[in-house]
């Protein structure tokens, strides 16, 4: 329906110039445009064109103006759809989706045909995954628009997006009867057959697809992607033989990949290791230049015959120098008498072998020592791992990945600083290798060295802006997490949950970036590929970076809902209390040289926004379009003083529950969450979930103990109905046993597990603080009756000491620390602040309190 | 290690295992671009536990449909999984594909003049040619080597491949 108030030839005629010049991105010519309609008095409020004024001066960055503007013209053309289209434009440059789908459908009332703003809304409904609203409005796109090929896929995906696999047959295969049938086949026409053949496949039906891919092959120009299909069609249809055919050439094609090996395992019917490894031994000579056919067959044979292959495997490696050849076979090292025969092979034979003869080159004695290292450490044996690095580096002192391992070892071994420092040697070596670059920062970070660490990355970095700002602009979810981490670690939570927020950020965008794909998938025709990011983007936040920073975030959260933020001159005060007055002057020191430092910093960082403000003005002076909606600036100062920590917690928590559910930690800290919210059915849904995983996780009895606590203190005041459902669920998860027996018989049934005994015994005392000297006893007597005593596990044991699980605790904690000390020489956890060994002049002193390993 | 072409849920840990180990990134839309334009021209190069430790980015030009050629975008190996030949098998897999599913006649890429390890991967392993210097190519003003390798060869031997395939088979 036309506007309410149609304007004459001359004004008309000046609205579409405006139009033009919106979709010409002339944003200045198209507000000229509009000042000469709307400075005629019989227009000045003339509604579509205070609506475009508006969206116009949206794309020069002005948002509130803009808003004004079309909020106006809509106010006096409500019946005019441009005005609505106009709005749902603005609100979806907003990233306000929802909105702007109302919009849509509220211009579409007063002209349902538009394909403009029917196409709009499509976008909109498949960005949001409202199926349904996709698949209407793809019908309507269909009926308007019949002879063009995306109205007629869309139609069908939109089906298939569904699950309805026969209606988007149906609509394919209408549309590719009507296609001209010639011979001349593309690229296109074959990335849709192959769609076609996934939807068949999907629906189930087998046999269906693989005839409709047999029919076809010719058709067909991704002959991997055929044969990939054929053979796993075959496989899974049970025709072995010509499973087997294509996975034959397949794997001729690309020998590098082992899931053709494994499908031809599968083809042959082969079950037996000998068999497997004797098949391997063939195609190694078949593909004397791949690796899988060489390496593979060790998973597989023992005894004997692994000894004669990882021999062979081994000397090649170490002839040749192979530095990935420990990486490589370290998946066998879950059979000790394969570790045995290798540490046999690479102590004993190998280096007698380069030592009295010429048929081994002298640098193999390098590369078995840089091996036996990694071996070692492997095998946590910290003394023999730095006895064979030392050995290879007086071989070769310039082997950058020598230093690598090196650092790895005094990692393993509990002690990032030492780490750290020879990854900065090693970085010393190679300036121009950004890999090392990377390792060092992460080592770094690693020990709490987040400005050392974001100088080295700078290196790397576009100059002009600062590191993390560059490093954040290209996404860089690894180095932002160590950062978070190591801020958690220092006690800066501000500056964590900045990072940790940066990372969820990064998430958003990606989400965002599906948007150009709806359309432009359409027209490649890689629909495969496009459904694949479609499933991708459901399930993003899925992704291991994600749960890491999340982690954090929580984890973070949870400390300020039980430590608030303090006013900072009363925390100073606290602290000062029990420092010596030298120690003090020092503190006051620092503390001026710091708010020094800070001061400049932020005189800075102004500067750099008021250069960043000239350069997007400049950048809108010059008509681009900017639609990426400006974000709240993350503050540090104000994200750690946060109002509603655990609402913010949950915010993280929640897309962990959807895509995260198989892992018990999601569910362990929505319990710490709920616990704190005294919210008891939630706390119940987290522990119904985590038990279902693995009811006998250490950290799972702890929280079913409090919870049992929980429910005993409070069972007066709770709802009737409440108590049913607990009733029910209780009989599974405590087995109708009060809180100190279920708590008694987990610490007999896992009296072996240091792991289980720490948690066991921090509810012991949180049950009935008179028993603390017994809990203490479980935790620090470390004799022999514990089969999972390591830097790990004492490390949990230290920190909860120190939070006060255990009450005030003071002397054990330092008899512990000694026993420890003793266990892990290297490992600066346990070392009390007086006995560290003196640092390197760039270290910063390490303050125990701060740090912890990984 | 394992070889395979790279599918859209790979492209976030290509983007991680670029940002480790080259100075040039780029944003995950770009990586979508590239898998969701030419899904069957990138590969990736994992270990046992599916982590990325390899990868190759590579597109099409397709302005000039004489010359249809393709392009590499990154090519980047771990440096502690180097010395398996991981980057001469990810090209080659690459290119293959290009000649099969886009009839590219050969198959361009930029490396920097510093980069001796590189050069020497393409020049002598990958029988890539210079074309030209382009000035200041990156940008920290580096000038980059213009290279090209020629795929009418490659495409002849991997007819051959696939004939003396099929005898075989139908021995």
């Amino acid at each position: 329906m036309p506007s309410s108030n149609p304007l004459p030839p001359k004004e008309n005629a000046l609205f579409k110039r405006i139009l033009k010049c919106y979709e010409q991105k002339q944003y200045k010519n198209g507000l000229k445009f509009a000042k000469q309609i709307l400075s005629n008095s019989k227009f000045t409020e003339h509604g579509e064109t205070l609506a475009m004024k508006g969206l116009t001066l949206n794309c020069l960055g002005r948002k509130e103006e803009a808003y004004e503007y079309v909020r106006r013209g809509l106010r006096n053309d409500l019946r005019s759809h441009v005005c609505w289209h106009v709005y749902g434009l603005l609100q979806r440059s907003d990233k306000k989706y929802d909105e702007a789908i109302k919009c849509y459908r509220n211009a579409l009332k007063w002209e349902k045909d538009n394909i403009q703003i029917l196409r709009d809304l499509s976008l909109l409904q498949i960005q949001m995954r409202d199926l349904e609203g996709y698949r209407d409005t793809r019908y309507q796109l269909l009926m308007l628009r019949p002879t063009q090929r995306a109205s007629w896929i869309g139609y069908a995906m939109s089906f298939h997006l569904l699950g309805d696999y026969k209606s988007a047959l149906n609509i394919l295969e209408t549309f590719l009867d009507q296609q001209q049938k010639g011979n001349n086949y593309d690229y296109e026409h074959s990335e849709l057959l192959l769609y076609q053949n996934m939807l068949i496949y999907e629906s189930g039906e087998l046999k269906r697809a693989l005839i409709h891919l047999e029919k076809r092959e010719d058709q067909i120009l991704d002959k991997l992607t055929l044969k990939e299909i054929l053979g796993e069609l075959n496989l899974q249809l049970k025709q072995y033989e010509k499973a087997a055919k294509y996975f034959e050439e397949l794997t001729r094609r690309n020998p590098e990949n082992t899931s053709y090996y494994n499908k031809l395992i599968d083809a042959k019917e082969l079950i037996k290791s000998e068999d497997i490894v004797q098949f391997y031994l063939v195609l190694a000579d078949l593909y004397p230049k791949s690796n899988p056919p060489k390496r593979l067959p060790l998973n597989y044979a023992v005894g004997e015959q692994f000894k004669t292959l990882v021999d062979n495997y081994l000397r090649q490696g170490l002839r040749k120098g192979v530095p990935p050849l420990f990486v490589d076979l370290r998946s066998v090292y879950n059979d000790k008498n394969k570790i045995e025969i290798i540490e046999q092979f690479c102590c004993k034979i190998f280096p007698n072998e380069v030592n009295n003869g010429p048929k081994e080159p002298a640098s193999a004695l390098l590369w078995v020592y840089y091996y036996l290292a990694q071996h070692y450490d492997h095998l946590n044996q910290t003394e023999k791992a730095l006895m064979y690095i030392d050995a290879a580096l007086e071989h070769t002192p310039t082997l950058i990945e020598l230093f690598v391992t090196k650092g790895r070892i005094y990692k393993h071994a509990g002690d990032p600083y030492e780490a750290c420092k020879w990854l900065d040697e090693a970085q010393a070596l190679d300036t121009a290798d950004r890999y090392i670059n990377s390792k060092c920062a992460k080592y770094m970070l690693r020990a709490n060295k987040v400005k050392e660490a974001e100088e080295i990355c700078a290196k790397f970095t576009r100059e002009g802006v600062s590191a993390m700002e560059n490093l954040n602009e290209m996404q860089c979810m690894w180095f932002q997490t160590e950062c978070a981490l190591a801020y958690q670690r220092l006690g800066k939570y501000g500056e964590a949950l900045k990072k940790c927020h940066e990372v969820d950020r990064h998430f958003s965008e990606i989400i965002e970036d599906q948007f150009d794909f709806h359309t432009y998938c359409m027209r490649k025709m890689t629909l495969r590929s496009y459904v694949g990011l479609l499933r991708l983007e459901d399930v993003l936040r899925g992704h291991p970076f994600y749960f890491k920073a999340a982690r954090c975030a929580i984890e973070v959260y949870l400390h300020l809902f039980d430590e608030p933020i303090k006013d900072e001159n009363i925390e100073q005060e606290l602290n000062i209390e029990n420092l010596a007055p030298s120690e003090l002057k020092k503190l006051r020191n620092k503390q001026r040289k710091a708010r020094r430092k800070a001061e400049q910093e932020s005189a800075l960082a102004a500067q750099a926004q008021v250069k960043r403000d000239q350069y997007h003005k400049a950048k809108q002076q010059g008509d681009v379009e900017t639609d990426t909606p400006h974000l709240d600036e993350l503050v540090p100062e104000k994200l750690a003083k946060v109002e509603d920590p655990l609402e913010q917690a949950i915010k993280f928590l929640q897309p962990l529950q959807n895509l995260a559910q198989n892992r018990i930690e999601t569910h362990l800290m929505a319990f710490e969450i709920y616990f704190k919210k005294e919210k008891l059915l939630l706390m119940l849904q987290s522990l119904k979930r985590a038990h279902k995983l693995d009811s006998n996780h250490p950290k799972l009895h702890s929280c079913l103990v409090r919870f049992h606590e929980f429910l005993s203190k409070n069972r007066s005041s709770l709802d009737p109905t409440i108590t049913e459902v607990l009733e029910k669920e209780m009989v599974v998860l405590f087995k109708n046993k009060d809180a100190a027996q279920l708590n008694k018989d987990y610490l007999d049934t896992y009296c072996n597990s240091l792991e289980a005994v720490l948690e066991g015994a921090k509810m012991l005392y949180y049950l009935n603080s008179k028993l603390q000297s017994t809990a203490l006893g479980l935790v620090t007597n470390l004799d022999n009756k514990y089969q999972d005593v390591n830097i790990r596990t004492c490390n949990n044991v230290l920190k909860s000491l120190k939070k006060g699980d255990f009450g005030q605790c003071d002397s054990e904690i330092d008899q512990f620390m000694l026993k420890c000390q003793t266990l892990f020489p290297h490992a600066v956890d346990f070392r009390s602040p007086n006995s560290m060994t003196p640092c390197e002049s760039n270290h910063v002193p390490p303050d125990p309190e701060n740090y912890s390993s990984n | 290690m394992n070889i395979r072409c790279a599918k859209p849920k790979d492209l976030m840990n290509m983007q991680h295992c670029n940002l480790l180990c080259l100075p040039e990134n780029y944003q995950m839309k770009y990586y979508f671009y590239h898998g969701l334009s030419w899904p069957q021209l990138s590969y990736v190069a994992e270990d046992e536990k599916g982590n990325i430790v390899g990868y190759v980015l590579a597109k099409m030009e397709e302005d000039n449909e004489d010359l249809k050629h393709g392009h590499i975008t990154s090519l980047a190996v771990k440096r502690s999984y180097r010395r398996l030949g991981l980057a001469q098998k990810l090209m080659d897999q690459a290119s293959e594909a290009m000649v099969e599913c886009f009839d590219a006649k050969y198959v361009s890429l930029h490396v920097r003049k510093s980069n001796r390890a590189a050069l020497n991967l393409y020049k002598n392993a990958l029988k890539f040619e210079t074309v030209e210097i382009e000035p200041k190519y990156y940008a920290d003003g580096e000038d980059a080597y213009s290279m090209r390798r020629d795929l009418s060869e490659f495409a002849k031997k991997l007819k051959a491949r696939d004939a003396k395939g099929n005898e075989k088979i139908e021995e």
